[in-house]
């Protein structure tokens, strides 16, 4: 912690709060005990708000804002949970549930899948679009793992957490817009990369069915993510 | 599904490469720039895989990553392109004056018959024989020309098409003269 932080209070839903100058709207939110959604964010990885399911309304900004990369500042009044926030994330919701083929019924992350928990934290019931019904290929070349872009949402969490937990970086995004997809390596077959350690994070940090263990049941893939804060501090510590 | 071509890197390339990383490498972007010379070096204006591997053993640039900047931004070509590229715009101002009718000749005399190509955003599209690159681009900036063709890098204006077919012809005759 920097020497001239600043102590500062704000109101969130109307509440009185005071947070430090350095902290983002999601983590005053977290530490308040107040509720604000997220799917790309996961603490311990780089913050990339690009899900924008963390949009906040700040009065006197027009713009909605993205929590997670926000800074919190004086005097702000912040609504977590208006009307307005909710519609726009529900219509995240369904956008990403029509751009791909998620089908809970036969997911193996059915019951434990980030999306169908917001989904229904959300009260999302039903999706407006057209589904798109992309035919996407499943990778299961790998020894231990699959992937499977059918259920992919793009978050990049696994790209992030190769690269900077892991340090291999064998996932990046191919291409952009309807067309991204994540890959490994030269876009080869995942049994094929060089660079994957064969470690698991990936798996562990992925929101929904889209990266799986296999042979693992629908209650054994619950995700293990204790690594993760645990990682990051050791790390910091450089033991 | 997007396929890299293989091309052993000679070591007249290797050397090239080394020259331009020496120039350029460890600055934040220089990944581009280094991209950008060597596919502009490559005779056939494309980035075999042998050449990406090189760049990302030679820049410390992770595989994924390379492969990443080469599908985001439409100026990388992953295929052997054609000696003539004709570029076709697709902008509203030419689409409303018959582009599309225009793509679908060109791309019928070309032998290319799968309409998903023709309704797709983004056309890429090499003939076999190694003469044509076909694509599409979003505007010219040159609307009041509409519709509007580059052939070669020189844009034409006002095309309909016979004016295409002429062009075609054109470059069919200068191809074989060389």
């Amino acid at each position: 912690m920097s020497q001239a932080v600043r102590v500062i209070t704000l109101t969130m839903d109307g509440r009185e709060i005071s947070a430090r100058g350095d902290q983002t709207v999601l983590q005053v939110a977290r530490e308040n005990n107040m509720y604000i959604p997220t799917l790309c964010h996961l603490t311990g990885l780089a913050r990339v708000g690009s899900c924008r399911l963390c949009l906040v309304e700040v009065k006197g900004i027009n713009k909605l804002l993205p929590a997670c990369v926000t800074r919190v500042e004086e005097g702000w009044e912040v609504s977590l949970n208006s009307e307005r926030l909710s519609k726009y994330r529900k219509s995240i919701l369904e956008l990403l549930f029509s751009e791909r083929n998620h089908v809970c019924a036969v997911c193996v992350s059915n019951g434990h899948c980030e999306l169908q928990t917001l989904a229904q934290t959300l009260g999302m019931t039903h999706v407006h679009f057209a589904y798109r019904y992309p035919r996407l290929a499943v990778d299961g070349s790998h020894d231990r793992f699959v992937v499977d872009h059918n259920r992919c949402i793009l978050c990049t969490r696994c790209v992030r957490v190769c690269d900077e937990i892991e340090g291999a970086h064998t996932w990046d995004l191919l291409g952009r817009g309807v067309n991204a997809q994540v890959i490994t390596d030269l876009n080869q077959p995942w049994g094929e990369s060089d660079t994957c350690t064969g470690c698991g994070k990936c798996i562990n940090v992925c929101p929904t069915g889209a990266l799986v263990e296999k042979g693992k049941s629908v209650r054994e893939m619950t995700k293990q993510r204790q690594f993760l804060p645990y990682l990051t501090l050791m790390r910091e510590r450089r033991w | 599904m997007i396929t890299l071509t293989s091309l052993p890197l000679a070591e007249a390339d290797q050397e090239f490469l080394d020259k331009v990383i020496a120039q350029r490498g460890g600055r934040p972007g220089a990944l581009l720039g280094i991209l950008g010379k060597a596919q502009d070096h490559q005779p056939r204006k494309f980035l075999p895989r042998e050449t990406l591997e090189y760049i990302a053993a030679k820049t410390d640039t992770p595989l994924a990553r390379i492969f990443s900047v080469v599908t985001f931004y439409a100026l990388f070509n992953l295929e052997p392109q054609g000696k003539n590229t004709i570029c076709i715009c697709r902008g509203t101002a030419c689409h409303t004056r018959g582009s599309r009718e225009l793509l679908e000749s060109l791309m019928f005399k070309l032998g290319f018959h799968d309409p998903d190509d023709e309704m797709a955003d983004k056309i890429s599209l090499n003939t076999n024989d190694g003469k044509y690159t076909i694509r599409t681009v979003a505007c010219f900036g040159q609307c009041a020309l509409a519709p509007v063709v580059e052939v070669n890098h020189e844009v034409y204006g006002h095309m309909n098409e016979q004016t295409l077919q002429r062009e075609l012809e054109h470059l069919g005759r200068e191809t074989a003269k060389k």
